[in-house]
């Protein structure tokens, strides 16, 4: 769906910007937060301490020492570990984490490292000298709480209260909360790599949105991961780089569930791994990695979009009016695509709240000057009563050839199918292979999504980070200069200025009984679609789960 | 404007505070411009300004002959229609003060012959004159024996027969009970002299029976939600409707249920949000009566408000779809706010039942043959707000006002009659509308 590889991109290519990105999103709340949540104060005021510990750590990340020295550090000085010291020392490590973790947890992400065992963390990073003093600080500026859909403040401020009160979660779909999503990348473990750290952040706020934007994402934030790792003494690369790489996933997947491509891609990475001859030099086996992760991006989604491009394209004729719904990268690449073999067509592109991905597609789609209509949710009937077809961009195809998207695209495919006229629209899925699964579901309740309620709260439409310029941007520095700028003034809250009368559910939490449920995904039914265009050639959703087989079976 | 109502928003108090103190050309032509500019917009405020309007053209009125008063409310009646046709509410409430001018002149007219006839009637006629809604048992066998024995007689009086079922209704004479029922010409057949002038005031007291209905309406749609929630249901309904509400208001003091509210984003969530949380908005005191109402949270009704997207997801776990609607077609299908189409077809495919709550003031002689003429379109900042004005330029962003629903996706109709099919609404339309006044 909505795609921007590029924050990604550049991030995890060139290293230097890596430690800005996370830095600057830190640098935002501290203002924010401490307006509301004086708890905070203490550690925002600590801002500028990140992005120095930060950096330090992306350079010592670039010395072959993180996870090797960390064992020295553990050990003493004596280099030499037996496995069962080292299996020990990882247990310990283990639960110092999940203690911290927890810890962090209560605190409602205002941070605690510090006070946790402080025993226990030593055998950690040799990089911060001090532990209790000086990395306990830093954790601490890590800390600061994160303004919700990144540097885009939305104004809502009852976001990150606690509530005792009432449980807000929708009982249906009780299985699906379990744990919030993470707001800050405190209690993250050491191990996690900051490129990954940064993606980790970008996930959340729907920087980096949409499934194969997530995969390609996920892919070159584990290439750099591989790039920078050294395996430790005793083991082999084989063995231990996949637990190593499980810690990132682990992080990766508290900022927000992974998606099944994601799913997918790490499965085939890991295999990879396994199938890693031990005797191989360690640089060549990192080489052979980096090489695999290239070759899985390059066939299963860059040239795997051109080609469903290509042959989706074909199906579009003059005249059309096609009709889609929000966001997907595959689909704009296809009408444009289309476009460029000199068609002529419109499009109507069908959006939702709160998300708005559509807008970035008839941004993308007019401005290479093709006829865009734009409606959201509300207006599919009309927008359907004059279409030839329907084009839909894929989060995954379940194994029972249901179609598993964003939330309404079940709606758009419906209403293309009960016209009152009779006439039924053919509905097109545009998917790549690697969007395929095993799994299956009957309806959008088993599997889903749960996304956070209050994103539904601002009656504005949100901002869309992606490709926008923040118009907070340049005020950041300044923000950070003015240093234990947590009392600084207040920045003023333009959704706030936009709109003078709050919105009535700006407190909904206080109110008993009412609850708010934004899931992500819903299920379309097979019946639903005519066709399933991947980069293997076009079938009928039934045929799905024989696809899957094959790919996987390669 | 009126100088008076400046100081008011313009909207349907205003009107009817300025009503009072301005001649009635001012009044029409100050309804036609709030109808206009979209300052009068829900079907029930629209309905009541042109009740009270009509009341009032029919008040100052100065003739009584029924048909200069026909004339001049479809007069009226045409120029409020050619303001806003897709307020078809207007239309039914004039329609309905046609058909009741005319109701009025025809008793007028029966009654006289009535008494005419009763005059040179020998025996048999004779019981009509004493019949009384309070007649006692045996009275009744008698006239019920009575009415037996016209049957057989009607036949053998051929003249008599032909000149009843000219002016009244064709049942009339082999029922003589109802009569007094259905039409009350007791009350006006000794004071039959001055009788056109009674025309006049038994139309106003009509119209003031309409008003009351539209007060009304709601609570007694309301009344039936005991027969169709049951406990521990999951209810889906969609936009803010005082109808639906009320509706699920009353159920909620009997009964415990779930309430799942789509926001119908982006032309009315701003009150669907202040429904569901009973936070009314600040600045709109078109609907500050029904902010006073309670919302449904506070009677332990869980809400769970979802945005108009995620309706098909859920739609497997909903026992019942309750819809509020603008205006009811004769066919069955109705026009309602954007989005409902697609809910009612969600809650087709999931094979849950979809109620209509609507009230009979809403129900409309018009059979959609051009669907698109009964669409409107609203206003495309609402979609794409003013910040992205670079994008608004290159591209065409629509934001329909309505939908319309084909009957086939309506299960039942709730109004303040009672629950009907959707086939059944063409015999509510005719009880309510006279055929001439179809299309006035």
């Amino acid at each position: 769906m909505a795609d921007s590889v590029d924050p990604a991109l550049t991030s995890s290519s060139a290293s230097a910007s890596v430690p800005a990105q996370p830095a600057s999103t830190i640098a935002n709340p501290p203002s924010q937060q401490t307006q509301n949540l004086p708890i905070r104060e203490s550690k925002s005021a600590k801002s500028p301490a990140p992005s120095d510990n930060q950096s330090s750590k992306n350079k010592d990340a670039s010395k072959p020492a993180a996870a090797f020295s960390d064992a020295a550090a553990a050990a003493g000085t004596d280099k030499p570990l037996t496995p069962a010291e080292l299996k020990k020392k990882a247990k310990a490590e283990k639960a110092a984490r999940r203690a911290k973790e927890k810890l962090a947890k209560e605190a409602g992400g205002a941070g605690a490292a510090g006070g946790s065992a402080p025993g226990a963390i030593q055998s950690r990073p040799p990089a911060t000298p001090k532990k209790d003093a000086a990395g306990g600080a830093s954790q601490k500026g890590q800390k600061a709480a994160q303004p919700r859909r990144g540097s885009a403040p939305t104004g809502q401020t009852a976001a990150d209260e606690p509530t005792k009160k009432e449980d807000k979660s929708v009982a249906v779909f009780g299985h699906l909360y379990g744990q919030p999503r993470r707001t800050t990348i405190a209690g993250a473990g050491k191990e996690v790599h900051s490129a990954v750290l940064a993606l980790g952040l970008q996930l959340r706020d729907y920087v980096v949105c949409g499934s194969s934007a997530r995969c390609v994402a996920t892919l070159l934030a584990f290439k750099r991961v591989i790039e920078s790792y050294t395996t430790p003494l005793g083991t082999s690369l084989s063995r231990h780089l996949t637990t190593h790489l499980s810690h990132q996933i682990t992080y990766l997947s508290t900022c927000r569930p992974l998606s099944i491509s994601q799913g997918n891609a790490i499965r085939a990475l890991k295999l990879a791994i396994a199938s890693v001859d031990p005797s191989t030099p360690e640089l060549s086996a990192k080489a052979t990695l980096c090489e695999f992760i290239d070759n899985f991006i390059r066939e299963k989604i860059t040239v795997a979009d051109q080609v469903i491009a290509q042959s989706a394209a074909q199906k579009v004729q003059n005249g059309d009016v096609i009709v889609t719904f929000a966001g997907s990268s595959i689909v704009k690449q296809t009408l444009l695509t289309a476009h460029k073999q000199g068609k002529r067509f419109r499009v109507s592109i069908i959006d939702s709240r709160p998300l708005f991905e559509g807008k970035n597609l008839a941004r993308a789609l007019a401005n290479a000057g093709l006829d865009v209509q734009y409606s959201l949710v509300h207006g599919i009937s009309h927008a359907i009563k004059d279409a030839t077809k329907v084009f839909l961009g894929a989060h995954a195809m379940t194994s029972n050839g249901r179609l598993y998207s964003r939330v309404g695209t079940a709606l758009v495919a419906m209403s293309a199918k009960e016209r009152a006229g009779g006439v039924e629209v053919p509905v097109i899925v545009c998917c790549e292979t690697v969007k395929f699964t095993d799994r299956v579901a009957l309806d959008s309740i088993v599997v889903n999504e749960i996304a956070d309620a209050d994103e539904l709260v601002s009656a504005q439409p949100l901002q869309q980070v992606t490709g926008l310029v923040d118009p907070e941007a340049p005020t950041k520095p300044d923000n950070k200069k003015g240093g234990k700028g947590a009392s600084s003034a207040p920045k003023p809250d333009p959704s706030a200025s936009l709109n003078p009368s709050p919105s009535p559910l700006s407190n909904w939490k206080d109110n008993r009984n009412l609850q708010l449920l934004n899931i992500m995904y819903d299920v379309t039914p097979a019946e639903y679609v005519d066709m399933v265009v991947t980069e293997m050639g076009s079938l009928p959703p039934s045929a799905v789960p024989i696809v899957h087989r094959m790919s996987t079976n390669l | 404007m009126p100088s008076t109502s400046l100081a008011l928003t313009p909207g349907l108090g205003s009107f009817l505070k300025s009503l009072k103190t301005h001649p009635v050309e001012t009044s029409i032509e100050n309804l036609i411009s709030l109808l206009k500019r979209r300052q009068i917009r829900h079907s029930r405020s629209c309905a009541t300004a042109t009740a009270y309007l009509l009341r009032h053209v029919v008040s100052v009125c100065k003739t009584s002959d029924p048909l200069k008063l026909i004339e001049r409310v479809q007069t009226v009646g045409r120029r409020l229609v050619a303001a806003q046709p897709r307020e078809m509410v207007v239309g039914n409430v004039v329609r309905r003060v046609l058909g009741l001018i005319r109701d009025e002149a025809e008793d007028d007219h029966e009654a006289e012959f009535a008494l005419s006839e009763a005059g040179s009637e020998s025996q048999p006629q004779t019981p009509r004159a004493f019949d009384d809604p309070s007649s006692s048992l045996p009275l009744d066998r008698d006239m019920l024996s009575l009415r037996a024995e016209g049957a057989e007689r009607s036949s053998s009086r051929p003249t008599l027969h032909s000149m009843f079922s000219l002016l009244s209704h064709p049942e009339a004479e082999f029922s003589p009970i109802s009569t007094p029922g259905t039409q009350s010409p007791n009350g006006r057949m000794p004071g039959h002299g001055p009788g056109s002038k009674d025309v006049k005031a038994e139309v106003l007291e009509g119209i003031g029976e309409i008003i009351d209905e539209l007060g009304q309406v709601d609570d007694q749609i309301a009344s039936y939600a005991l027969e169709h929630i049951h406990s521990n249901e999951i209810i889906l309904t969609h936009t803010s409707s005082t109808t639906v509400q009320k509706f699920l208001l009353k159920a909620a003091t009997k009964r415990k249920f779930t309430v799942i509210h789509a926001e119908s984003f982006p032309n009315n969530h701003e009150n669907t949000h202040a429904t569901v949380s009973g936070n009314p908005l600040g600045d709109d005191d078109e609907l500050s009566a029904e902010a006073f109402q309670k919302p449904l949270i506070a009677l332990g009704i869980t809400v769970i408000l979802i945005p108009d997207s995620a309706v098909f997801a859920l739609m497997s776990r909903v026992n019942k779809v309750i819809l509020g609607t603008h205006s009811v077609l004769a066919n069955g299908g109705l026009v309602a706010a954007a989005g409902t189409r697609v809910i009612a077809r969600a809650a087709k495919v999931h094979q849950t039942p979809v109620v209509v709550v609507s009230g009979v003031y809403k129900l409309s002689p018009v059979y959609p043959f051009d669907f698109d003429s009964l669409i409107e379109y609203g206003d495309a900042s609402k979609v794409l707000p003013y910040e992205d004005g670079d994008l608004v330029d290159q591209i065409d962003v629509q934001n329909p006002n309505y939908d319309y629903v084909p009957a086939e996706l309506v299960d039942l109709y709730i109004t303040n009659l009672g629950g009907h099919a959707p086939s059944y609404l063409y015999r509510i339309v005719s009880d309510h509308y006279r055929k001439e006044d179809i299309s006035f």
